[in-house]
């Protein structure tokens, strides 16, 4: 599980931490990845079709979503692709017809543990080897120019929208793919899986361990989610209500959240300025 | 030859400027003058795409320049360098100066994955170039330090650097001498006269009459949106109206 929300994370790493693109709706491409894997289930289709649909779908479907945000600025960027999430999971909580509705669909389950977890592994270091490419070369050198100042790239020549294309569609199809496993491994999806807390989940992860660097963003990411995944533990140790040590857990993410803001700005990990400089090698 | 034909701009009610017009020969200085707000950064802004003009068009050497896109400008080969410099402050200096450069392959991904030698011979070409830029410019001492460390004239400096990469035939600068120390003036002087020798076309906008006199070979003086004189920068000294609206009365 810390794999793949990683994986998320640096999909928002690139569109973020490099291109300073506030997504909301993360949690959107993972969910059309996840209902590729649904689609297929319901419909009988070949297993491999719901991969398609997650690393082809979901890059198309962001493309389709950032068509009217490509000339807003960064307020109404978050606004769009928020609603464009949330229209999603009303869609599939609504239509059975596609994976299931609210009741949700059982999808083929990779039953060995190790099966899975080499799975994640291996789409974890490929999208880290993915994004280091990106970052360390001259795309990436344009993108930070972008996160920082437009008008500079565009006078410089260089069409923001475009950059800022490539940068959706390569992380929307890592979160798709990053869906798609999710799918698998849990084996059963239904929307309440994909609410708009699990794309705050994944902004906390990123700017706790800091959104410019990889590491930072899995370090985050590991964090969040083994405190995620304590909190049954904490309930039966401290012998309190699940929802409340649930609710506190929360509000503790807050508290990280603004202390990270106060103390750490860039996160735990900070963009190192070696990593960028060996694009000018 | 640059050209820019009757350019209107309103902001609300306000007409930034009413119908100006202007050319420009290669190998020339063309000063911009004039009283703050006169609209002389909106002119530039509309020439470098900027801008979207309400009327009027741009054109360079007979092409037309389209209008409110400023990277098919840059890409026409105008550079606009702005009062306050725009840098990406957490790249180097060094850095900076490579995003000048445009035909970057690297951009691309799928030159990227396939085309990985190609991309690592570019940008080594580029980065011979930037050097060579950098020491034009005298930051090669800098190269490595974080753009946004630099002082206001150093970074004045280095977006002139970082259009040079992009061997523009047209530079729109604008007030590049404001706040900058004598001895990096007078540096930027004489960069902008081996600039001119190299036949590209220089509109400067400035208040420091002093270097619009030594520099520039012709000069237009806006106010209100309007051209209200245009002529050799002695001529311009001379003028009645621009010594009211500009200059001030001689005591």
């Amino acid at each position: 599980m810390i794999a793949i929300w990683s994986v998320l994370g640096i999909s928002l790493h690139l569109q973020f931490g490099l291109t300073g693109l506030v997504n909301f709706g993360q949690v959107l491409p993972f969910a059309i990845g996840a209902y590729g894997a649904g689609f297929a289930a319901v419909h009988g289709a070949p297993g491999w079709s719901g991969w398609v649909i997650g690393g082809v779908m979901a890059p198309l479907l962001g493309l389709v979503v950032i068509l009217p945000a490509s000339r807003l600025t960064q307020d109404y960027w978050a606004l769009v692709t928020l609603g464009a999430g949330e229209l999603f999971r009303l869609a599939m909580l609504n239509i059975p017809g596609i994976a299931g509705g609210v009741e949700g669909v059982s999808v083929a389950r990779i039953n060995a543990s190790g099966t899975a977890m080499l799975a994640a592994l291996a789409l974890l270091v490929a999208t880290v080897l993915f994004a280091r490419r990106i970052g360390h070369s001259p795309l990436g050198r344009m993108l930070r120019v972008l996160r920082e100042d437009e008008v500079l790239a565009a006078t410089l020549g260089r069409d923001p929208v475009r950059f800022q294309r490539v940068v959706t569609a390569i992380s929307w199809a890592m979160a798709g793919l990053a869906g798609t496993l999710y799918a698998h491994v849990i084996g059963y999806i239904s929307p309440s899986a994909f609410t708009v807390a699990e794309t705050f989940l994944i902004w906390i992860a990123v700017l706790l361990g800091g959104p410019a660097s990889i590491l930072g963003v899995v370090l985050g990411t590991t964090i969040i989610q083994l405190t995620a995944l304590s909190t049954r533990f904490v309930a039966q140790w401290s012998q309190l209500p699940f929802e409340f040590v649930a609710n506190l857990r929360l509000g503790l993410f807050g508290l990280v959240l603004v202390l990270v803001f106060l103390l750490r700005p860039e996160g735990l990990v900070p963009e190192r300025r070696e990593r960028v400089d060996a694009a000018s090698r | 030859m640059l050209q820019a034909a009757d350019i209107s701009v309103a902001y609300g009610g306000f007409q930034a400027l009413a119908g100006v017009s202007l050319r420009a020969e290669a190998g020339s200085i063309l000063g911009l003058v004039g009283p703050n707000g006169s609209g002389k950064s909106t002119l530039l802004n509309v020439i470098a795409g900027v801008q979207f003009p309400d009327r009027g068009s741009v054109t360079l050497d007979g092409r037309t320049v389209p209008a409110g896109r400023p990277e098919l400008a840059a890409q026409c080969g105008i550079g606009r360098a702005f009062q306050i410099p725009r840098l990406t402050r957490r790249l180097t200096v060094f850095q900076n100066v490579l995003i000048g450069a445009p035909d970057q392959p690297g951009e691309r991904v799928s030159e990227l994955l396939l085309r990985p030698g190609r991309v690592r011979r570019r940008e080594r070409e580029i980065a011979e170039a930037a050097h060579a830029v950098l020491r034009r410019v005298d930051l090669a001492h800098k190269a490595q330090d974080y753009a946004g460390n630099l002082s206001g004239g150093q970074q004045k400096l280095l977006s002139l650097a970082m259009l040079l990469m992009g061997h523009p035939r047209v530079l729109l600068l604008d007030e590049p001498a404001a706040g900058v120390n004598p001895v990096l003036i007078a540096r930027e002087i004489a960069l902008l006269r081996e600039l001119r020798a190299e036949r590209r076309i220089i509109v400067l906008v400035e208040h420091n009459m002093d270097m619009i006199a030594d520099l520039c070979d012709r000069v237009i003086v806006l106010d209100a949106g309007e051209i209200i004189a245009e002529g050799s920068p002695a001529a311009i000294r001379a003028d009645a109206r621009v010594m009211r609206s500009y200059l001030g009365e001689p005591a």
